[in-house]
């Protein structure tokens, strides 16, 4: 699984992209790994109180999980997640 | 008056006649300011059928009842004529701090008529009004005009001004002011050059007073403690600029690439928000009254591209980054710095290098038209030129200043100028996001995000109008696009900054225009103050000539699929939407309001 | 311990929220002339300062004001301007070498920051914290601080 970070969240886990080898039934399984790795910083811009938060983006293969099953969307091995913090422009 | 000042400034350049007038609060009351106000002034003077660069035309700089004041990012202030690029009416919106200066210098709005014999500027020291000779400044870059004006008139002047674009009447041309703060679009500043008018400097000594002072105030609080709890509006801005976007619009397959002959451009994170941060960002910026900070202050050390300036913001960089193929993030900041020493609409711009590259790949120009430089796919000094070209006024500069839709008519092949209403689409693909599509057709001056920012709703997920939506359906994107418009509207006429949207909307903005003027708004009527707007500005293009055919899009965006990326295959879906929105809209199925709706509205057909 | 206003000129981004705050506290309206506090920007470096009464321990605008008008307080330590006894004199503006007491040309007053009594609205309103209500050992307890974790950085490395 290919995973793709952007804005701050590059500055959190000092990445822009990594391999993601351990094997995700779930994003919301991918996500409780993911703060297990990058701690609390990284929660406090993906997650409100244990859910999805509504202005953070993520997309799996290009579509994103808030028009799917936000944190129940099935992930497979060669999945591309790509998560971005709440942003905004014009 | 509160928040109004109650007069109106009016300049005759032809018989240099100087005169005042109080504002007429009827109309104030109903289209606010700016945006609104402006455009209603500009409707009962001028006919829609006048030449935009004729003495005919008016040029209306207005601010908002809220310009001036601490209410959060309410600084702004519009510039409302009928623009030359396309015909439309035109209304431009900018930052920074010249709007406030013109209501502490006692005025609601500055009425331009006219036309002056030979260059001239305006001085406006409070209720002393000079028409000054420009002869020496003509020809002048932004920053040196607006050093010369305040060598010349007090320091602390605020300068809005033409480049040598706006002289040479380049039909995108923009009226700058605070250096690098730009009235952007639809071609004000050719208006302004048609003119002689080479800038308006103000200092004002004055004030705007509140009727109430103490729910201002607490209005104003809670407005700027929701931006700032916003991520976005607290955070995201101050840190990254619009610029942001580029990747997650890339991500969902909605980067317009080389002349939108593709919807997602691989090497977006090289012209991105978080590269600009990291190499040639300085420092933040805020316009008047601002708590967001959006702004980039930025410097170009490759001596190659050296420069100093704002910018870019997302647009521009996508204009001169992923839509001519060039992902050479100096080469296309020198491209911002140019459009903004010249006066230049950097999107109009980038979308017209960028339809020239394509009409080069297909050999329908040449390199003689050219002179002798390749217009290639991804050169990035290719396009610098090109901008360079078009601001100085020469060789094929001279044809790109005439906008992407002439420049490709004349060369036998129009539907590669990725424009609606002969206003070039900026960096959203409508095939990869319907309700962008459906906004670009309708938008009242042509191509244009800014006027229904659908974006929040359909990708980013903004709650103004409810939960996200899927970019690629079209159930229900007449209204969130409707909602979007009508908002937006309103707000342009408050004098307030669409980013407070991160954490405002029209409660919010209601709530603090009510204790400010002393004259009560509900969130319903200020809504219903931009459904106004919105109509009366519908009204103006009716009359102008403008018809339903024109609310369309080009053939690229109905009939070529996107080729890559996460929104592959898809087309806009306008022909399955457009009727609906006519019909929520109240109009008939020609697009043309009916009497009800007029009506309803208070407008005369 | 006293409080001062701390400037961080690298972190102003040039709104001026913090002249509205002071007009229309000492005014009741917003003009920014007639504020205490101004706000100095470059556009070219896009670079901004915001600048008001540094309130002097040896106060050069105390020594010329002829009746008393300029004082310091004693349990404070802040310079205040009392407008009854002012006579326009201008001698303030001359003697301060920061520029910090200024002639209203509207009002024919002098301007000149008085912390608003204990809680400056310009401190309150400042979006990013260019201007600060601290106190007086901030320079010790965190502005030198802050650089000295550079060299702990850079020696970590």
């Amino acid at each position: 699984m290919k995973i793709l970070y952007f804005a701050l969240l590059r500055d959190i886990t000092h990445k822009k992209e990594e391999d993601w080898h351990q094997p995700e039934a779930t994003l919301g399984d991918l996500l409780r790994d993911l703060v297990a790795q990058y701690g609390h910083e990284f929660e406090h811009w993906v997650l409100k109180d244990g859910d999805l938060w509504n202005l953070v983006i993520i997309l799996v293969n290009g579509q994103d999980v808030r028009q799917m099953q936000k944190l129940k969307t099935p992930l497979a091995a060669t999945d591309s997640v790509v998560i971005f913090p709440p942003l905004g422009g014009g | 008056m509160h928040g109004w000042i109650g007069k109106v400034l009016r300049v005759n350049l032809s018989t240099g006649k100087v005169s005042t007038e109080p504002l007429d609060l009827d109309r104030a009351k109903d289209y606010l300011g700016a945006r609104g106000l402006g455009t209603k002034y500009f409707c009962d003077e001028v006919d829609p059928k006048v030449d935009p660069l004729s003495p005919d035309n008016k040029l209306i700089f207005a601010p908002g009842p809220l310009t001036g004041t601490y209410a959060p990012s309410g600084g702004r202030y519009n510039v409302c004529t009928k623009g030359p690029l396309n015909g439309t009416i035109a209304a431009s919106n900018s930052g920074g701090t010249w709007g406030p200066e013109l209501k502490f210098a006692g005025y609601d709005m500055l009425i331009v008529e006219g036309k002056a014999p030979k260059p001239v500027y305006l001085w406006i020291r409070d209720s002393s009004v000079e028409i000054r000779d420009a002869g020496p400044l003509w020809g002048k870059i932004v920053p040196d005009t607006q050093d010369a004006i305040c060598a010349a008139t007090d320091a602390d002047a605020k300068v809005a001004c033409i480049g040598p674009a706006g002289e040479n009447q380049v039909l995108f041309a923009a009226i700058m002011n605070d250096m690098h703060r730009a009235a952007g679009r639809s071609g004000v500043g050719a208006v302004m050059g048609s003119k002689n008018l080479k800038a308006v400097a103000v200092r004002g000594n004055g004030s705007v007073t509140c009727a109430d002072h103490e729910a201002f105030l607490a209005a104003v609080m809670d407005a700027r403690q929701k931006i700032q709890a916003h991520p976005v509006g607290g955070t995201g801005f101050r840190l990254y600029g619009s610029q942001i976007l580029m990747n997650i619009i890339n991500q969902v397959g909605a980067s317009p690439t080389r002349n939108w002959q593709d919807g997602f451009f691989p090497n977006a994170d090289k012209v991105s928000g978080e590269t600009l941060a990291a190499n040639q960002l300085q420092r933040p910026k805020g316009c008047f009254s601002c708590i967001i900070s959006c702004g980039r202050v930025t410097k170009v050390t490759n001596p190659k591209y050296k420069g100093e300036g704002e910018g870019p913001e997302y647009e521009t960089a996508w204009g001169f980054g992923g839509d001519c193929g060039v992902d050479n993030f100096d080469a296309g900041i020198k491209a911002n710095y140019y459009c903004n020493e010249y006066g230049m609409d950097t999107i109009t711009m980038g979308s017209t290098v960028a339809c020239a590259m394509e009409l080069y790949e297909k050999g329908f120009i040449t390199l003689e038209d050219t002179g002798g430089i390749a217009l290639n796919w991804g050169d990035g000094d290719a396009m610098l030129e090109m901008v360079r070209l078009t601001g100085v006024g020469e060789g094929f500069g001279k044809k790109l200043g005439q906008g992407s839709y002439r420049l490709a008519e004349s060369y036998g092949h129009p539907e590669l100028s990725m424009t609606v209403k002969k206003q070039e689409m900026p960096a959203y693909d409508a095939r990869a996001i319907q309700g962008v599509g459906l906004n670009y057709a309708t938008s009242n001056r042509g191509g244009c995000h800014m006027r229904g920012y659908t974006i929040e709703t359909e990708v980013l997920g903004n709650p103004v109008f409810g939960p996200k939506v899927d970019q690629h359906t079209i159930d229900g994107k007449p209204q969130i696009c409707i909602n979007w418009q009508n908002l937006t509207a309103a707000l342009d006429a408050t004098g307030s900054c669409q980013f407070t949207t991160f954490g405002i909307a029209a409660d919010e903005l209601a709530a603090m225009l009510g204790p400010l003027t002393g004259i009560e708004y509900t969130a319903e009527d200020f809504l219903k103050c931009g459904d106004r707007i919105w109509n009366l500005e519908r009204l103006f293009n009716l009359k102008a000539g403008f018809t339903a055919k024109d609310d369309t899009l080009p053939p690229r965006m109905l009939k070529e699929p996107i080729k890559t990326g996460p929104s592959k295959g898809k087309v806009n879906l306008l022909p399955e939407m457009l009727p609906e929105y006519y019909r929520l809209r109240g109009w008939d199925e020609n697009g043309v309001p009916t009497p009800a709706k007029l009506q309803e509205l208070g407008l005369s057909a | 311990m006293a409080k001062m206003l701390m400037i961080s000129a690298d972190k102003c981004t040039g709104c001026r929220n913090c002249e509205l705050a002071c007009s229309m506290t000492h005014e009741g309206a917003f003009r920014p002339t007639a504020t205490r506090v101004h706000v100095y920007s470059w556009e070219r470096e896009g670079f901004s300062v915001p600048m008001m009464c540094q309130h002097c321990r040896d106060a050069p605008c105390i020594t010329v004001c002829t009746p008393h008008a300029m004082t310091r307080d004693p349990v404070t330590g802040w310079v205040n301007l009392d407008q009854q006894k002012c006579i326009g004199c201008k001698m303030c503006v001359q003697a301060c070498p920061f520029g910090n007491s200024v002639w209203d040309e509207l009002t024919h007053e002098i301007l000149k920051c008085d912390y608003c009594g204990g809680d400056p609205a310009c401190a309150k309103f400042c979006p990013t914290h260019a201007i600060e209500w601290v106190d007086d050992v901030v320079a010790t307890r965190t502005r030198k601080r802050a650089f000295a974790e550079h060299f702990k950085i850079a020696f970590s490395e």
